[in-house]
């Protein structure tokens, strides 16, 4: 289908204003403190809670497991789940659904220019995606504070500054708030505000389901948050049965929280998995598709597909608490390796939800600054999709140590290592950009090349830890602790850094300061290595994870990792300085197309319309050609817009530009 | 850098062509196809974990305790839950072939039957819960039981509420005749978003038939 721009048919409609159907559906969207917003959201939440947890010890407070013990599992749940309730209906998520009980359509969308937009439920997935912005740099930023407290502790091995049981309380909510917020850290805010714009879109297939994604992501975060006031679980991040059925108090926040945050998982990754079916624009082929959202396209595959698992297993967890199901006991007949299959059925794929958007933003970075053509870039997609799809195959080696029958070790032992080469695949065409390019050190490039760097490390040491004679001997020690951070944090925060640094000029509008950018990635990218290199020595000489404690002979590792952890912390802090400063103190105007990028993104005009673009592009290329003086431009906008930029292989020349302009269908 | 005077700023109105309304229109339409297949494919998934349990647990018998004394839920009610679903599946798939060939009261009739038949199925499993012959925590076929009967709920909780909006939005649109005949059956833009949204919902209501089959068979037959 080709799109022309025929002006003497178009429809145009007058400057939308706030819809009139439905009092109740145009709540959010009213201006002022009456509406809907963060503020009701809390109210609800507050609310909600207390009801449901009158209403838990109405109904369990007799009962014989509930009376005398101080716990009421059933209580707390309620809280919890009425709690999250009311912050959605507090907020307005509900509105529409119920509205649709009686046969309404969705409240026509109207463009909300106030400030507040970003306290408030919005279809518009700028809007979201810059919301899911500032809720995970608050996951990060908290879950940063906690493993400060760790390296504190870790300072010295006998003389301490939390008990042991503040520890592995800290030590595990570390652990899930870093999890939970890693799912969602790139597909949340770079997935959802861009992928319309790189497909040619003028929204998401379901803006409300998007926008539901956040506020249950936000709610799932104030309920794990919530396990430190209930005493924390002692479980670390995996949850493992026993100790999960029981522990009491903040294991419920556990369980909760993971499949409340589970439910925005699968909401985004369904939302933007049909959208990028659907919703691409004519001449946007699958060959033509941004490397970004083919990561995407495979993450959201793992989102929809592995997260219900999640969800079932917490859902059996907290059966396990209120309803005194037996489904992780083993003297009841159940089983504690049930959690373990179901979780890790989940976890591991969580690992490549986690890596591959990160793969997808270094590809779409590497051609801007090395002006050459993505390398290979159906090898690319291909490795995205086999990544995806071996995830499901490997579970199992989480196992290895716990219950697993030993024949079947050899088998997740080969499909762990299998995973290694479609891995491989991306890593190639990384190096393939890369070979022979004039690169320019911009920030964004600085961080996509330490994301190479950082997992090679992680993932060779991953080729080790898939090997069964070596997990079984560095086994629940640093050397694992210290392997996926060098996958997590070095290879996605690191990517994460980096495309807030190269998407931020086009989401706000703002230049990010250049220097204060290249201080914090040199001060992040030493500090990190130097703070989880040290881990690896730490966990061959025998230290385990989780316990407070270690041997006298470790201690000069550990303070070296620990001051430098610290050092590590405070770069974050540069990047929000950076960020205020930049954005808020001094804003200063940023250029439409400051890195010269062909993605369709940026061609689009600035600010970003609230419908993307003015016409539905039609897309002509896909955007690696650089440097190909007679490439054919990128995209048709429908005006004679900038459409496509050749710029020459030197860094900083002056690029080719080209001007289409539309034929008069007339003429 | 890029000379950016060019680049227009951001439209004061929005404004499209008809190819670009029709566009989205197809593009609406398929995420509807797509979006239900994909929302039948997480409930897979999710339902596979309740399988999994059952036969993880019931493979290790951890101290004899899968099955004690052949425990069974209350057989009854647990038929008859499976039949109302299925019924009510069958109802409205049936109800769909019959606005196909353009009868809309039929498919009315047909789907708030439907609907009223999930109500049912949704009451008798809550009854059910009450009325069970063993301790939640007394073995595995008992907490698996207790796994299924939450995810049935809330499966039956989904596919009424969808076919309720469905039907509510038939409601309306029934007033809206236009020259092709009735909208739920017309190429307006709201009329076929209206069937690619009832397909999908139908597709669901198989599903949830489909799945309360496996484990009817699972917890009642063997």
């Amino acid at each position: 289908m080709t799109i022309s721009a025929e002006r003497e048919t178009e429809v145009t409609y007058p400057d939308p204003t706030p819809p009139s159907t439905g009092w109740f559906q145009a709540l959010p969207a009213r201006p002022g403190w009456l509406s809907q917003h963060l503020g009701t959201a809390v109210i609800g939440a507050v609310l909600g809670y207390l009801l449901g947890h009158w209403l838990g010890n109405v109904v369990a407070s007799g009962y014989t497991n509930v009376a005398n013990s101080g716990v009421n599992a059933v209580a707390n749940t309620g809280g919890i789940l009425l709690g999250a309730l009311g912050w959605m209906l507090g907020i307005g998520a509900l509105n529409y659904p119920l509205a649709k009980i009686i046969g309404r359509e969705p409240a026509p969308e109207f463009e909300n220019t106030s400030w507040t937009k970003y306290f408030r439920y919005t279809a518009d997935h700028k809007v979201v995606g810059l919301q899911y912005v500032i809720g995970v740099l608050l996951f990060l930023f908290t879950g940063g504070l906690l493993a400060m407290a760790i390296r504190t502790e870790l300072l010295t091995p006998t003389s301490h500054v939390f008990g042991p049981d503040a520890y592995i309380a800290i030590v595990s909510e570390h652990g899930t708030i870093m999890m939970m917020m890693a799912t969602s850290v790139i597909v949340g805010p770079l997935g959802n505000w861009l992928v319309p714009l790189m497909i040619g879109a003028r929204r998401t297939a379901f803006p409300r389901i998007e926008a539901f994604s956040f506020w249950v992501f936000s709610a799932g975060y104030l309920v794990i948050l919530s396990a430190l006031p209930y005493g924390g679980f002692p479980t670390g991040w995996t949850g493992y049965a026993p100790l999960q059925t029981q522990a009491s108090g903040g294991m419920i926040s556990y369980l909760a929280g993971f499949a409340l945050i589970g439910m925005g998982m699968m909401a985004a990754g369904f939302n933007l998995a049909v959208t990028i079916v659907n919703y691409r624009a004519p001449g946007m082929t699958w060959s033509r598709l941004p490397i970004f959202v083919w990561s995407i396209l495979a993450t959201c595959a793992l989102l929809t597909l592995a997260t219900p698992t999640l969800f079932a297993a917490g859902l059996f967890g907290i059966l396990d608490h209120t309803a005194q199901t037996a489904f992780y006991v083993t003297e009841h007949g159940g089983s504690s390796y049930l959690w373990q299959n179901l979780f890790w059925f989940f976890g591991h794929p969580e690992v490549y939800i986690m890596a591959l958007p990160g793969f997808g933003i270094v590809a779409e970075i590497l051609p801007v600054f090395t002006r050459k053509p993505l390398f290979a870039y159906k090898v690319a997609a291909a490795g995205m999709i086999g990544v995806a799809l071996l995830s499901f195959f490997v579970w199992q080696h989480h196992l290895f140590q716990s219950g697993i029958n030993p024949d079947m070790r050899p088998l997740f032992m080969l499909t762990t290592e299998l995973i290694s080469i479609p891995t491989g695949f991306i890593f190639l065409v990384g190096m393939g950009t890369l070979y022979k390019a004039k690169i320019r050190f911009e920030v964004p490039m600085l961080f996509a090349l330490a994301v190479f760097f950082n997992f090679l490390i992680g993932g060779v040491t991953g080729v080790f830890l898939s090997d069964v004679p070596v997990n079984v001997t560095v086994h629940g020690g640093f050397f694992v602790l210290s392997h996926f951070h060098y996958t997590i944090m070095g290879g996605l925060i690191f990517a994460f850094f980096g495309g807030l640094y190269f998407w931020l000029p086009k989401m706000t509008g703002k230049t990010m300061n250049k220097k204060l950018g290249q201080i914090h990635f040199w001060v992040m990218f030493v500090f990190f290595n130097l703070t989880f290199f040290p881990m690896f020595l730490i966990g061959l000489l025998g230290q385990p994870r989780r316990v407070f404690e270690y041997q006298q002979n470790l201690q000069a590792l550990n303070d070296f990792s620990s001051v430098s952890a610290f050092i590590l912390g405070a770069s974050f802090l540069v990047f929000i300085a950076n960020f205020v400063w930049s954005v808020f103190l001094k804003p200063t105007p940023s250029p439409a197309n400051p890195w010269d990028s062909l993605g369709l993104e940026w061609q689009t005009a600035n600010p970003v319309p609230y419908y993307n673009f003015e016409r539905i592009p039609v897309v002509l290329n896909d955007p690696y050609h650089y440097s190909e003086a007679d490439a054919t431009s990128v995209a048709d906008l429908g005006d004679p817009v900038l459409v496509g930029v050749a710029a020459p292989a030197a860094a900083d020349g002056p690029p080719d530009t080209e001007i289409v302009q539309h034929e008069d269908p007339s003429a | 850098m890029t000379d950016t005077t060019s680049i227009p700023t951001a439209p004061v109105v929005y404004s499209d062509t008809p190819e670009e309304r029709e566009f989205e229109l197809r593009a609406a339409v398929g995420s509807y196809w797509t979006g239900g297949r994909l929302f039948i494919a997480m409930f897979t998934f999710l339902i596979a974990s309740e399988a999994f349990a059952y036969f993880y647990l019931r493979s290790s018998n951890n101290g004899q305790l899968w099955r004690p004394h052949n425990q069974t839920a209350p057989t009854g009610t647990g038929w008859a839950i499976y039949f109302v679903v299925l019924a009510s599946a069958l109802i409205a798939i049936f109800g769909q072939t019959r606005l196909r060939k353009g009868n809309v009261l039929d498919w009315e009739v047909a789907g708030w039957t439907a609907v009223f038949g999930g109500l049912v199925a949704i009451g008798l499993q809550i009854w059910q819960l009450t009325q069970l012959p063993f301790f939640p925590g007394s073995s595995g076929y008992a907490s698996c039981f207790i796994g299924w009967a939450v995810m049935n709920i809330m499966m039956l909780v989904g596919g009424v509420y969808w076919l309720e909006t469905v039907l509510a939005r038939s409601l309306r649109l029934r007033s809206q005749g236009t020259e092709d005949g009735p909208d739920q059956l017309a190429m307006t833009p709201s009329g076929q978003i209206f069937r690619a949204n009832l397909s999908a919902c139908t597709y669901f209501w198989g599903f949830i038939a489909a799945g309360s089959t496996l484990f009817w068979v699972l917890f009642y037959l063997i």
